[in-house]
């Protein structure tokens, strides 16, 4: 609701700059040393510009790092997004008994440390021969899945099934209401629960380090690397940079998603009489 | 392609619920013609159309199209549409591509499809809309578009679930007149479903009655009015004079007298009901030769462009509409005017057998011992009598 008086609404845009400065100034630094070739106390900005952060980071590694965080994010999204809305579909539209309890059960992974769980797990997927990135996304799987499962529960919630029966007597099968009607009517959702559990794999790095053992290395493993030396000052920015980069473009294409359709300037007027058509014929 | 659809013995009761949502529809719908299904609402109209498009599942009973069973089949083979009250367009497609879609999912090329719709859209004279998105439609604009998108499946049987009633009464109106016209061009079959007499009469070449899952009549609407087959048609219908009495040979005997009535072949004598609708009455001078009945004006209530008069007569209050400028005050004594071809002598039905307790006493003077044991019946059971009708 929109504040009426102006004195409300000059507190509401003081509060929203505000908000948007607790947010954007912890990466001006950030942003400052990743392009700063040369930065010395007591300057207040680098003292010279350049790109070495970045090529040094590259050199060490940061493109594969890169690329399996975004396997890994993908994977996890991959696998926690069906799951949680087939679970979100079960509790909201048939729910099953216990349903209470089921829900519970399904919010307790993030009440618990996944390094808790982790010890031991990695022994097992070792001997099963599970691939470390796919072992890894299935345990992330676990701590994503709470998170999709109820941003689509809140979906279902508001979601009107009459649609479907509508959709079903205008002659669509139970598939193709699926693709032409569910999916894209609850996109939004959807791509909202897909953003979250692709951030889970993106930024962990107990599991990783637990059940890749070594072997898989991402990104959030390089920025700790990078960080437990010095002097990698720009290299650690130009890692995180990085790493802000995908969930920030999510964010973009996902809040894009959840834009209202616009409203058109003036409702046309409609006449009552329907002129003759030739459509006589449909019979 | 329009069929005739054929419904029999369709009967349905969900879990945990006493009675049956519908018990036992035979309803047929001739090829092109238009029957509406009329009752109160949770009277089970929406849950016949569900059954008939196959959205739920009967208990038992068979649905035909054409002549074949279609029971077995899934609601997208069935060759039917639905239009319900709220517009269910797809928010995520333009209003071309909401008219398109059954042609779509038929396996029609998307051009083949918005060519065919296009046509439709058209036809309920949104054209220019096309390329809109249903967000941005008026509440009409959106009816006339689910309208379209029902017409443009080209179904066997089109299904109209009380498809206007959130619409304003003026828009309502327009769009009673767009289905006229489209019967006219068109000829589907229409199983319309609605709790408005206005819209069954106006759309309809027939209406089936249903209250409590139960169809009480189906029959062209001269024969509804004219010729009710119960009490409950009849009062659903809106009619409000019951006069309780006794049928002996053409008359009607009640605290009113003896009342001639019309003669009606087998009708045997005994209990019954005289009913006369409140429009058909006239309302004149206490001491004209026409005034069957003198009463006493008890209430006069505004409705519309006329007047509803209660006034209190021996036989209990009898109602009379009145044309606008005829003023008449509460306390005013007047006749009431029953033309012979208004009274129509109404079957009683098992849940009003407190008229018939009371037409005895009319005629008798006393309770005599049969009324007294229905009295006592009635008694247990008026509380909740009075709790159903109201």
């Amino acid at each position: 609701m929109r504040p009426r008086t102006r004195r409300g609404r000059a507190l509401a845009r003081s509060g929203q700059a505000t908000l948007g400065l607790w947010f954007v100034l912890p990466l001006v630094p950030l942003l400052l040393w990743a392009a700063a070739r040369r930065w010395s106390y007591p300057d207040v900005l680098p003292s010279s510009w350049g790109p070495e952060g970045f090529v040094a980071a590259l050199h060490d590694g940061a493109g594969p790092a890169f690329a399996s965080s975004l396997v890994l994010g993908l994977l996890t999204a991959g696998l926690a997004v069906p799951a949680g809305a087939m679970a979100a579909h079960a509790l909201a539209v048939d729910p099953p008994p216990a349903a209470r309890t089921i829900t519970v059960l399904l919010l307790a992974p993030v009440f618990v440390p996944p390094f808790v769980v982790v010890m031991g797990l990695n022994v097992v997927l070792l001997r099963a021969h599970v691939p470390p990135l796919f072992g890894i996304a299935l345990i992330l799987m676990v701590t994503a899945i709470p998170y999709t499962t109820f941003v689509m529960r809140s979906a279902y919630a508001g979601y009107d099934r009459a649609i479907e029966d509508e959709a079903r007597t205008l002659g669509a099968d139970p598939r193709s209401v699926l693709l032409h009607v569910r999916m894209p009517l609850l996109a939004k959702p959807l791509s909202a629960a897909a953003l979250l559990a692709f951030l889970v794999g993106w930024s962990d790095y107990i599991v990783t380090l637990v059940v890749g053992g070594g072997q898989v290395v991402t990104v959030p493993l390089k920025v700790a690397s990078a960080a437990s030396g010095t002097g990698n000052d720009a290299v650690l920015a130009a890692l995180s940079v990085a790493a802000l980069a995908p969930p920030l473009l999510l964010l973009l294409v996902v809040g894009l998603l959840a834009r209202p359709a616009r409203a058109p300037r003036s409702a046309q007027t409609v006449p009552t009489a329907p002129a003759e058509l030739g459509l006589t014929g449909a019979n | 392609m329009t069929a005739t659809l054929h419904v029999t013995g369709l009967r349905k009761q969900y879990t945990g619920s006493a009675a049956a949502a519908i018990a036992g529809l035979d309803l047929t719908v001739s090829s092109g013609s238009c029957v509406a299904l009329l009752g109160p609402s949770g009277s089970g109209k929406t849950t016949a159309l569900r059954l008939i498009a196959g959205l739920d599942a009967p208990d038992c009973g068979d649905v035909r199209i054409g002549g074949v069973s279609v029971l077995q089949l899934p609601p997208e083979r069935r060759g039917m549409a639905m239009v319900s009250q709220r517009p269910l367009l797809f928010p995520h497609l333009t209003v071309l591509d909401n008219v398109a879609f059954a042609a779509r999912m038929a396996g029609a090329s998307r051009r083949a499809a918005r060519s065919a719709a296009s046509r439709y859209l058209e036809l309920v004279q949104l054209g220019a809309l096309a390329q809109r998105r249903p967000a941005t439609l008026s509440g009409g604009q959106a009816q006339r578009v689910a309208l379209a998108r029902g017409l443009a499946a080209e179904p066997s049987v089109l299904l109209l679930d009380e498809p206007f009633s959130a619409l304003d009464p003026s828009l309502r109106t327009d769009m009673h007149q767009l289905v006229m016209e489209v019967r006219a061009i068109l000829e589907p079959t229409i199983l319309l479903v609605t709790h408005d007499q206005l819209e069954a009469t106006t759309l309809a070449d027939s209406i089936a009655i249903v209250v409590e899952g139960q169809l009480l009549q189906h029959a062209g609407q001269q024969e509804l009015f004219g010729s009710p087959a119960s009490l409950e048609v009849y009062r659903f219908l809106g009619g409000l004079n019951e006069i309780p009495g006794v049928l002996v040979g053409a008359g009607h005997r009640s605290a009113l007298g003896v009342l001639p009535t019309p003669r009606m072949a087998g009708r045997p004598d005994g209990p019954a009901v005289l009913t006369v609708r409140q429009e058909s009455i006239g309302v004149v001078a206490a001491d004209d030769e026409d005034a069957d009945v003198v009463g006493v004006v008890a209430r006069v209530t505004p409705r519309g462009p006329r007047t509803l008069l209660e006034v209190t007569t021996k036989a209990g209050p009898l109602f009379a509409e009145l044309p606008a400028g005829r003023g008449v005050g509460v306390g005013a004594v007047v006749g009431l005017a029953l033309p012979m071809s208004a009274r129509l002598v109404v079957p009683e039905s098992g849940g009003r057998r407190r008229d018939r307790v009371a037409a005895a006493q009319i005629i008798d003077g006393s309770p005599s011992r049969e009324t007294q044991v229905l009295a006592g019946a009635d008694r247990a059971s008026e509380h909740s009598s009075i709790r159903d009708r109201s």
